[in-house]
């Protein structure tokens, strides 16, 4: 087994490196909470998915690619899955290294704020700053809902399913 | 034939959608700033039954939900440490308390907090609240959550301060405003908590699934 070890690790760099290559072109939408806010109050007939999450977040990673599936599943479709991390901003080539390695497709922000005492109530008072936490609305609609907690794939279906235009 | 169906899913899914807000731990079941906090009786790790009743000195606590595997906990379990240090003199000592399930968050075990306590030397209390009961009595949802308890004349714990300890979870040396120290400094000058509720982004507590 020893023998194979150099090419067993050369495969693995091999395959690495293509899985990154052909990873999408991803990119990291660094955000002060303004946007964020601009995003919560966007008048368009848009189902937005807002799911807040970090690399570092255990159960995030588990219910992510519910929400993956959710981006791809309504592709072409006005709804807009949107991951918005809470890693620091000096972690952002984390989250872009997070991204690559699992393909994620969807829309991520990193929200750049250290002190969130002064930024979750301007969102959402509810909100203990637990996360996971996710976030529906869509504007036009008047329709809105937030759910602090991990969501399997059939309660994030039922949500989204509740509000799709 | 296939129009009755739509207005049925629709009411399924509402159904499962109320269904499912039901089931989510709500966050204003716990106590409020001003609310009577009970007593516990739980587990040290050094392996005897703790409770608030047992500091005969104490003016109050500084009761903190933090566990082992929370980058946030881990982050802040140095200055946890310095705020037990710095208040535990002044009559506020920090009772530490894991909320996790073990079934959950198997890293969050009795063993590994033993492991921890040991490893970080906590000089302060480190509790298992193995059936989350005290967690949702007191309403924390996510590591690390403070309840800062003053003792009342007749012997009962009121909230004085529920959130974060300060406005930099990832760099201490960078933090601006330290909430949890000037809600305990007001404290010991008897005077009234101005800014008795914060926030900050935690990990959510793990429960055990029902």
């Amino acid at each position: 087994m020893k023998l194979y070890q150099p090419f067993r690790i050369a495969f693995i760099v091999a395959v690495l490196s293509l899985a990154g290559f052909t990873a999408q072109a991803q990119s990291v939408n660094v955000i002060k909470f303004d946007e964020l806010q601009k995003l919560r109050n966007s008048p368009t007939d848009t189902l937005y998915v807002v799911n807040f999450w970090a690399t570092w977040c255990g159960p995030c990673i588990k219910e992510m690619p519910y929400f993956e599936a959710i981006n791809q599943q309504y592709k072409g479709q006005p709804v807009r899955v949107i991951l918005v991390s809470m890693d620091a901003a000096e972690d952002l080539q984390k989250v872009k290294t997070f991204m690559q390695r699992r393909k994620i497709a969807s829309d991520v922000w990193l929200l750049d704020e250290t002190d969130a005492n002064a930024w979750i109530d301007k969102l959402e008072p509810k909100w203990s700053g637990a996360i996971p936490a996710t976030m529906l609305f869509n504007n036009k609609r008047k329709q809105y809902n937030f759910v602090e907690k991990e969501l399997k794939e059939d309660e994030l279906q039922a949500l989204v399913k509740q509000f799709k235009p | 034939m296939k129009k009755p169906i739509l207005p049925l899913m629709y009411t399924f899914c509402l159904l499962v959608v109320g269904m499912l807000l039901a089931a989510t731990p709500a966050n204003n079941t716990g106590y409020q700033v001003g609310d009577k906090a009970r007593d516990f009786k739980l587990k040290n790790v050094d392996g005897k039954m703790l409770s608030m009743a047992d500091y005969k000195d104490a003016k109050g606590f500084i009761v903190t939900f933090t566990c082992n595997t929370c980058p946030y906990s881990v982050a802040y379990e140095d200055r946890i440490i310095a705020l037990h240090n710095k208040y535990a003199p002044k009559g506020y000592p920090v009772i530490a308390i894991n909320p996790n399930d073990v079934t959950a968050s198997p890293k969050d075990s009795y063993a590994d907090m033993q492991q921890r306590a040991k490893d970080k030397k906590f000089p302060f209390a480190y509790l298992y609240d193995e059936t989350q009961e005290i967690t949702r009595a007191y309403g924390a949802t996510r590591t690390p959550h403070l309840y800062i308890v003053q003792k009342q004349k007749d012997n009962t714990y009121k909230v004085a301060y529920i959130g974060t300890i300060d406005d930099n979870s990832r760099d201490a040396s960078k933090v601006e405003k330290k909430y949890a120290e000037a809600a305990l400094d007001e404290l010991v000058a008897n005077k009234a908590v101005s800014q008795p509720n914060t926030k900050a982004i935690g990990c959510t507590i793990k429960w055990r699934e029902a």
